[in-house]
């Protein structure tokens, strides 16, 4: 089944490469040179976390990972527009210690026009409390900056991550959590924001039209070493499936059914910013 | 007979061997003629085995270290000098690990006497420098952004005395309704100063952020510790290029700020809490977090004043691909360092500062021993 839909995926990122193959050698090889490169990549959740589908996890990309890629949410489910229109998310994702993540995103609506402004933006931060042993998950809790005047997205969770290898090549990542059922929300106007911490409110998620991560979570992503996978999660309203492949260990293409009913697709791109330039490796060695 | 032809296949092979080892051995000629090229104000000292340089090209000085130790391929030098404005920064020396000694007086004072033997020991450097400053979120316009492209240059004119000035084209601008005209870039004098671990930099002219007048920084810093601390303090003004001529406003910016910075040695941390009074003479304090990674370095931090409470992240790249055109006299490139903050409040005067050519912590961060030792 695995083999089969990697090859589905195969087969999707052909189609989407086909122009720039087709453009000649001199594209193509650039393509080779910026995708080629040491960087493992965990899979990406609907706002930039190392995660599932909408479902993040508690697992933690190598120190100095930089990601960045984007999201499609459909209508149905959207946060923001929740049932009036489809939305972006654009995101950027940095681990900036061994054991801490921030993540930036930025949502915007489709199709709205000048009323939307330039969108929500969101920065949430992660933090590992357990490295993964033996037989302890790996632990780690997510929040979301309480000082947003508009968060669509929340996401205040603690989670716990561990991989459990079926074979050489076959790995299931199993994470299970819990997602608060509160927020935080700013009472405040953009016009008057000029303190952050000021006006915070205590609200409930049932309030919104859409819950996310409200309640317990989890889900399971069994993969191919780190190549291509495929997602089932409860995202604590939902039962959501997807698959996802990674490309010369930088660039993964993602899919998922929400609820049986609506796709959502998206990209990210991954670098480490740790690692040595060329120029700097040739100029450390044979001197 | 045979042994005639295996006297000729044993010639030409040998002559082809030969080749290509004197191949090889131009290439790397080559290759180290054009990594020399990077290089200025460089003085050979092989009694006392040192190398002093500067190098423009790159924020992060390991390039410099590594690819002068390449470039040399001269055993006998093992400390290694480099240079900011023409003032040493540091000795190092390079091995398993680098090692960091500061400098007595003395050996800055004698690279000032070359420096007047030999004038032309700079290039004529021209780099490209983009500027962006953007507000998000307005309703009716979400980004509104002032956009410019710089090319700009330095004249030295006395060792640390340097003369900044270029051109300015503007691209965009919607963030305040002044014309969008081709003016000159920040025009500004800077001298950089040290002495043992003390350094200051001063500097008179029009500056980044609309604000002309005087800045006097100062830093104790010693570059293989953890802590260091700092003074900024400057008097300016508001100035713009309306058309047709030059608009400046009263002098009547005090800027006071004071900072203590901890490094942490794993990973590249640097804890900052700085305070005092900002423009606009709001006051309050600071507290920032700076991770330094090989290229690109990335802050976050939350800052407190009478004005209002706001956080944000900030970062410094250098602009790809770096040297465009390069010879022994003249050099053509992209900027090294691109500064962009982003606050999550706007328009309320929250610690807003302007900037000047760099900024003394952010430079010498940069030259800390364990931020190069960290990255091999």
């Amino acid at each position: 089944m695995l083999a089969a839909i990697t090859k589905v995926v195969e087969i999707n990122i052909r189609m989407i490469l086909h122009p720039i193959f087709r453009k000649g050698g001199f594209l193509l090889s650039f393509l080779i040179l910026f995708f080629t490169g040491k960087t493992a990549t965990a899979q990406l959740n609907i706002t930039g976390k190392p995660g599932l589908i909408y479902v993040p996890s508690a697992s933690f990309n190598p120190d100095g990972t930089f990601i960045f890629g984007g999201n499609y949410n459909p209508k149905k489910y959207s946060f923001r527009r929740n049932n009036r229109n489809s939305e972006n998310t654009y995101f950027i994702n940095l681990t900036l210690l061994k054991r801490f993540e921030i993540g930036l995103n930025l949502t915007r609506s489709n199709g709205v026009g000048k009323i939307s402004g330039v969108g929500d933006r969101q920065l949430d931060i992660k933090y590992q409390l357990f490295k993964e042993k033996t037989i302890m998950p790996s632990i780690a809790i997510i929040l979301s900056a309480p000082f947003s005047i508009n968060n669509s997205f929340t996401t205040n969770a603690l989670m716990a991550t561990k991989s459990l290898k079926i074979s050489e090549q076959l790995v299931a990542d199993v994470s299970l959590g819990y997602g608060s059922p509160y927020y935080i929300l700013r009472d405040e106007s953009e016009k008057s924001n000029s303190n952050i911490f000021a006006n915070m409110k205590l609200k409930e998620k049932k309030d919104l039209p859409y819950r996310y991560l409200s309640g317990p979570l989890g889900g399971v992503s069994l993969r191919y070493k780190k190549n291509a996978g495929i997602m089932f999660e409860w995202d604590s309203q939902n039962f959501n499936i997807g698959a996802y492949g990674t490309l010369f260990k930088k660039w993964t293409i993602q899919a998922g059914l929400l609820n049986f009913d609506q796709i959502t697709f998206g990209t990210s791109y991954s670098l480490n910013l740790k690692t040595l330039p060329k120029r700097l490796k040739n100029a450390d060695e044979n001197y | 007979m045979l042994t005639k032809i295996t006297k000729l296949a044993l010639t030409a092979l040998l002559s082809i061997l030969f080749l290509q080892v004197k191949g090889q051995s131009e290439l790397s000629e080559n290759k180290r003629a054009s990594l020399w090229r990077n290089f200025e104000n460089v003085t050979l000292d092989s009694i006392k085995g040192r190398a002093i340089y500067e190098q423009r090209l790159d924020r992060n000085p390991l390039y410099g270290l590594l690819e002068m130790r390449k470039a040399l391929r001269d055993s006998s030098v093992i400390e290694y000098l480099p240079m900011f404005q023409g003032v040493i920064l540091g000795q190092y020396k390079l091995g398993n690990t680098i090692r960091f000694r500061s400098l007595p007086d003395e050996d800055r004072k004698l690279q000032r006497q070359r420096f007047f033997q030999e004038p032309k020991r700079y290039k004529f450097d021209f780099w490209l420098q983009p500027i962006f400053a953007a507000n998000f979120g307005n309703r009716m316009k979400p980004i509104q952004s002032n956009t410019s492209i710089l090319l700009q240059t330095q004249f030295h004119l006395w060792q640390g005395l340097v003369l900044n000035a270029g051109i300015l084209f503007p691209i965009t601008n919607d963030l305040d309704n002044r014309p969008k005209i081709i003016r000159p870039a920040p025009f500004f004098l800077n001298q950089f100063y040290a002495s043992g671990k003390h350094f200051f930099s001063a500097s008179l002219g029009y500056f980044y952020n609309d604000q002309y007048g005087f800045n006097f920084q100062y830093r104790n810093a010693d570059l293989s510790l953890p802590l260091s601390f700092g003074f900024e303090g400057s008097l300016t003004g508001k100035y713009n290029y309306p058309r047709g001529g030059i608009y400046a406003g009263p002098i009547d910016q005090l800027l006071a700020i004071a900072d203590i910075s901890y490094r942490l040695n794993r990973p590249d941390v640097t804890l900052k809490l700085s305070g005092g009074q900002y423009l606009w003479k709001d006051r309050g304090v600071r507290f920032e977090f700076i991770r330094q990674f090989t290229n690109v370095e990335i802050g976050l931090y939350a800052m407190k004043t009478k004005n209002g409470s706001t956080a944000g992240f900030n970062f410094a790249i250098p602009i790809p691909p770096g040297k465009i055109i390069q010879g022994a006299k003249a050099r053509f490139r992209t900027t090294d360092e691109f500064r962009w903050e982003y606050s999550y409040t706007r328009g309320f005067q929250i610690g807003e500062r302007y900037r000047t050519g760099y900024q003394l912590d952010q430079k010498l961060r940069q030259y800390h021993v364990n931020y190069l030792n960290s990255q091999r």
